[in-house]
């Protein structure tokens, strides 16, 4: 409202906040990177190497930069989802089973729907289809929690970690059961393989990269023009900064915090839907195994601000992906890569840590993501 | 003082891109060159030292250096599902002659990749071939023979008459047939001596798939419960799940049967009551086909490894004659194909 | 007490239990199936009970803890890594090494919840990130180093993963001698006095487990300490200004609640298996924390909370046992995928507030600040 009436060059503005805000995520990454060199050293290894490895394994070629691009694909997506929660006032750790439910259901459209309808479907009717039914179930699935949250109070950590667990359960039954691909040459736990109109097209021939990381970034787009320009996104960030305020101001946020979930897990399921529409073309136990858990650091790294988890999702998958070539030149376990992610985020949630290192003045406020029990 | 710190991190940064740019790469040999042997191995999700199946397959990599087949010899551990093609193709792409890939997983992606690399012969661990694709050798083994030899030693050792086996999901075939033929094999030693042993084969079917082969508590707890309830050997089938229950016997003083390896030589708590292990035979079977990958001799399709079972190392003493030679018979019967265990190739 | 909540966990295990033993009864004794189904559940809820009364006392403090999961992590790798060390490198006697490893583990705990209360005491660090740091940053670090020291002709056992110095001895408590003379020559009679005794022969972390249980109830709900340790949770600026110093109680709860995950660590590596592997753990701090809110943010109740769990998975594991015996009409219990559910489903119903309401500690996840 107020940056109309500046007479400050609003470009100019906009550079000062991104470098303020960046500032201190970049020297807690730098912080990481510089100790994790040193456990590598001592550990008898070779940093530089280890981190030419990364580099080279990331950004090295075009095929490295395609990998990279598929890997932030669904961190985009799910990390967009905890940040959304935060955003609400509400922290999602279940976007690992919102991810799970909404890949297996995808899969089931892209699969099952022309067998049950007895007729192929065109891609510009299958494909949304599929996608949509992704979204949607991974949005039923938050929802329960955000139901559970509004009316009982029932805190949504510990529920979405049981959700997670029912998600997991309830998914490898349906991939051992009545999913499973029947074909006779198949042994594993897993769907058989979508319809070719239910297939994201690819982008370049060649490479795995393909059209649901555009989707991503249009998404994170959107969920920018959505938190700061509709109501329904002021509604759900003030229900996150104060939910008695937001009570007073004639807000009904029972309904903001079962929307804000929803649409959390929407993104989440949407994440998995992606994977499988994009780029596996089915869904199997073991894919999209920990993506839920990278996506709340990706969150946390991103400051919660869709630009930020973009740029937090192509390092989280620059070094999942340069992680390859790291083991490759070095035989460097790639639980390092944990490490030094764990490192960022502590650097991150714990800035104090980081000015204090760096001499940086704090700019006074602090951001309040989360709360206790008791919401 | 700001500006001073903020310099110095630049710097850091500055000098760590250059030297990384800047530096030969001393581990990587020149694979592409045609006289350098380059064997390159591919976990699933999973560590080349977990004790069993990714690190036999490891060992195996590793003997064909030793025995002086390979020159130069590197894994990478897929850590996510979708990095198999990349992790073949990171091998590949630097020339390496023979890619060993460990896991049903990976079938498909091993299939795929050659296509892709016609030059570049495929080991693949646990894939069975439907059709032939050339390059790519399958290496399977008759779990089933494996887990039947171990179960009508178990049924023949047993006091009480109840043995049990703990194993990973029954959605693994592998391991699908080593419980199976768990069970076989112990209805076979039934047949033989009249008497009649009860066979609990409990799968760890009941967690998220990642957690199946990783969890010694539950297998620890798992056996525990059977040999409460009066069982007196266990077999443990299973990766770390598998180890949990194998040790746990060991403590309770039961027998302890292992799998995969002679795990009287990788689990030192257990050492002392292993009975035997299952032992498919995959360090020497990679090797071999090293061996035939470099001198040419190696075919497309499938290759059988061996299985069978290991001495009873301690334990030597307190296995009757009768029990060795019954063992021994059965071992010849199913080599020559008079005893069939019955079970399926996977669940049904 | 809350005896709406505990009814309906004792109705929980009943139904459990009872559901074995009517399904397995064709194969074995009632009896039997009982004791063994009520020694794996002790085995299990050892572990989580542990687990949730590091929550109760962080928590109670006032200060949020998710970070278990990761506490146990390290303190199974680092129990497990110091009695190794001094066992094969200061040669240590194999009884050393174990108590050893069990202070290593304990210690660990207790230095991982140091570095939660300063994130989230000093730093004022949001709690629920500070327990998410420590999850991720376990995971790495006990990954790496577990690859690190035992792999590779360099590393300090020279490749491979050396023998343990073994697991802590199971307490004898000498019921089938006190009542031989009973039984007489009853065969029976001995089985079945063998078989209850089986439930009582317990490991020393299992038994102090439940002993702490009722020490931390007598601590939190009788003591000066426990006193302001609850002021200080539900009310920090009140407990201030009656002179309570609410960040040295802070501190020193969650580094005791650190212990507690540290205990259970050791739980794991030195009392059940004698190994540690990675991401051993398997999500059961995270069951800790639903059973600590299950039981209300009681030592007793997550207690209860942790029985639940365990004799759940006593099921389950015995509902794999009797395959092949259960009747047509329930063969909905061979779906252990399903079965499995349970837990899960039940602390969501828990948290519903339909069994008695779950309250936390008022100032739970809040950092104080004057």
């Amino acid at each position: 409202m107020q940056s109309e009436k500046q007479s400050n060059s609003p470009i100019k503005k906009l550079l000062q906040s991104i470098s303020d805000a960046s500032l201190v995520p970049f020297l807690a990454i730098l912080t990481a990177v510089v100790i994790g060199g040193i456990i590598i050293k001592l550990v008898g290894g070779d940093p530089f190497l280890a981190y030419k490895g990364l580099l080279q394994g990331a950004f090295g070629s075009k095929k490295a930069l395609s990998e990279t691009a598929v890997w932030a694909t669904p961190y985009i997506f799910a990390g967009l989802a905890v940040a959304l929660a935060f955003k609400g006032g509400l922290f999602n750790i279940g976007a690992e089973g919102q991810l799970a439910v909404g890949a297996v259901f995808s899969a089931l459209i892209g699969y099952a729907l022309p067998e049950w309808l007895g007729f192929d479907l065109p891609v510009y009717i299958h494909l949304p289809l599929a996608i949509f039914v992704g979204m949607l179930t991974g949005g039923i699935w938050a929802g329960i929690v955000g139901a559970l949250k509004a009316y009982t109070g029932g805190h949504e950590v510990i529920n979405t970690i049981m959700m997670n667990y029912i998600a997991l359960n309830t998914t490898s039954f349906l991939l051992n059961g009545i999913m499973k691909d029947r074909s006779p040459t198949n042994v594993i736990a897993r769907t058989p393989l979508i319809a070719e109109s239910a297939r994201m097209p690819e982008i370049f021939d060649g490479l795995r990269i393909h059209w649901g990381f555009v989707l991503a970034l249009l998404v994170a787009f959107f969920i920018w023009w959505l938190l700061n320009k509709t109501t329904l996104g002021f509604e759900i960030r003030t229900v996150g900064l104060n939910p008695d305020a937001a009570q007073y101001a004639g807000i009904n946020v029972k309904r903001t915090i079962i929307l804000t979930m929803m649409l959390s897990g929407a993104l989440a399921g949407l994440a998995g839907s992606i994977e499988v529409t994009g780029l596996n073309y089915r869904h199997e136990l073991g894919f999209s195994i920990g993506y839920g858990y990278d996506a709340i650091a990706i969150a946390l790294l991103g400051k919660s601000h869709p630009l930020g988890i973009v740029l937090a999702a192509f390092l989280f998958a620059a070094m999942r992906n340069g992680a390859t070539r790291m083991q490759f030149l070095t035989q460097l376990p790639v639980d390092l890569i944990s490490m030094i992610q764990a490192l960022i985020l502590l650097f991150v949630a714990a800035d104090a840590i980081v000015r204090y290192i760096y001499r940086i003045k704090s700019k006074g406020e602090r951001v309040v993501l989360t709360r206790g029990w008791g919401g | 003082m700001k500006k001073l710190y903020f310099v110095m991190a630049l710097v850091i940064v500055a000098s760590m891109i250059l030297t990384a740019c800047g530096a030969s790469a001393p581990t990587e040999a020149d694979c592409s060159k045609a006289e350098v042997f380059c064997v390159g191995l591919v976990s699933d999700v999973g560590k080349v030292n977990d004790k069993s199946f990714n690190q036999s397959a490891w060992e195996g990599v590793q003997k064909s250096k030793t025995d002086g087949v390979a020159d130069v010899v590197q894994f990478i551990e897929t850590a996510d599902a979708k990095d198999y093609a990349k992790n073949i193709g990171t091998f590949a792409d630097a020339g390496y002659d023979v890619i060993v890939t460990v896991g049903f997983g990976l079938g498909e992606a091993t299939v795929a990749a050659a296509a892709t690399y016609p030059n570049v012969k495929f080991i693949g661990v646990d894939q069975f071939q439907a059709a032939e694709t050339p390059g790519v050798t399958g290496l399977n083994f008759p779990e089933d023979q494996a887990g039947f030899l171990v179960g009508a030693l178990g049924a023949m050792m047993s006091k009480s008459h109840k043995i049990g086996a703990v194993c990973g999901t029954d959605v693994v075939p592998p391991v699908w047939r080593y419980g199976e033929g768990y069970k076989a094999g112990a209805a076979y030693a039934d047949g033989l001596n009249g008497t009649t042993t009860e066979v609990f084969v409990v799968y760890h079917s009941d967690v998220g798939f990642d957690k199946t082969f990783t969890d010694p508590e539950w297998g620890a707890q798992t056996a525990k419960s059977m040999m409460d309830q009066g069982a007196d050997a266990v077999f443990g089938c299973g990766g770390l799940t598998g180890n949990g229950a194998i040790t746990a016997a060991a403590q309770a003083g039961a027998f302890a049967i292992g799998v995969d390896a002679d795990q009287f030589l990788t689990l030192p708590e257990a050492a002392s009551r292993m009975l035997s292990s299952a032992m498919k035979l995959i360090t020497p079977g990679v090797a071999d086909l090293i061996a035939a990958a470099k001198d040419g001799s190696i075919k497309a399709g499938n290759f059988n490894g061996k299985a069978g079972y290991a001495p009873y190392h301690d334990l030597d003493s307190s296995v009757p004659a009768e029990v060795k030679t019954a063992m021994e018979k059965i071992n010849t019967g199913l080599l020559d194909g008079s005893v069939t265990t019955g079970v399926a190739p996977a669940k049904p | 007490m809350d005896w709406k909540r505990f009814s309906f966990i004792a109705l929980i295990i009943i139904v459990l239990f009872g559901v074995v033993v009517m399904i397995g009864q064709v194969k074995q004794p009632p009896l039997l199936i009982v004791t063994s189904m009520l020694a794996t559940t002790i085995a299990v809820a050892t572990p989580l009970t542990l687990g949730a009364l590091s929550g109760v006392f962080c928590e109670r403090a006032g200060v949020v803890n998710i970070g278990i999961e990761g506490m146990m992590l390290t303190a199974a790798f680092f129990g497990w890594l110091g009695g190794i060390y001094m066992y094969h490198i200061f040669g240590f006697t194999p009884a050393v090494s174990i108590a050893l490893g069990v202070f290593f583990a304990v210690l660990t705990g207790g230095l991982m919840s140091l570095l939660h209360a300063v994130l989230s005491i000093t730093f004022k660090v949001d709690q629920i990130i500070g327990g998410t740091v420590i999850n991720i940053l376990a995971v790495g670090l006990t990954g790496f180093l577990n690859r690190q020291l035992f792999f590779g002709k360099g590393s300090v056992f020279g490749g491979s993963v050396p023998g343990s110095p073994g697991v802590l001895p199971t307490i004898h408590v000498p019921l089938t001698e006190l009542f031989t003379s009973i039984c007489g020559s009853s065969a029976a009679c001995l089985q079945n006095v063998q078989a209850i005794n089986r439930v009582f022969d317990q490991k020393p972390i299992a038994i102090s487990a439940i002993l702490l249980v009722f020490l931390s109830h007598y601590i939190l709900f009788n003591t000066r300490w426990g006193l302001r340790t609850r002021a200080v949770g539900e009310h920090p600026k009140a407990a201030d200004t009656v002179g309570i110093n609410v960040v040295k109680m802070r501190y020193a709860n969650v580094i005791i609640g650190g212990m507690f995950a540290g205990l259970a660590g050791a739980y794991f590596t030195i009392e059940s298996v004698p190994s540690f592997e990675p991401l051993l753990t398997n999500g059961r701090g995270f069951i800790s924390l639903a059973a600590m809110i299950f039981g209300n943010w009681t030592p007793i109740g997550a207690w209860a909370a942790a029985l639940v769990f365990g004799a759940s998975q006593a099921m389950l594991i015995n509902m794999q046992i009797y395959r092949d015996v259960i009747p047509p009409a329930w063969s909905f219990l061979q779906e252990s995928y399903i079965v499995g559910l349970t837990p899960y489903i039940l602390t969501m119903i828990i948290l519903t507030g339909i069994i008695g309401k779950t309250t936390p500690p008022a100032a739970d996840g809040v950092p104080y600040e004057k």
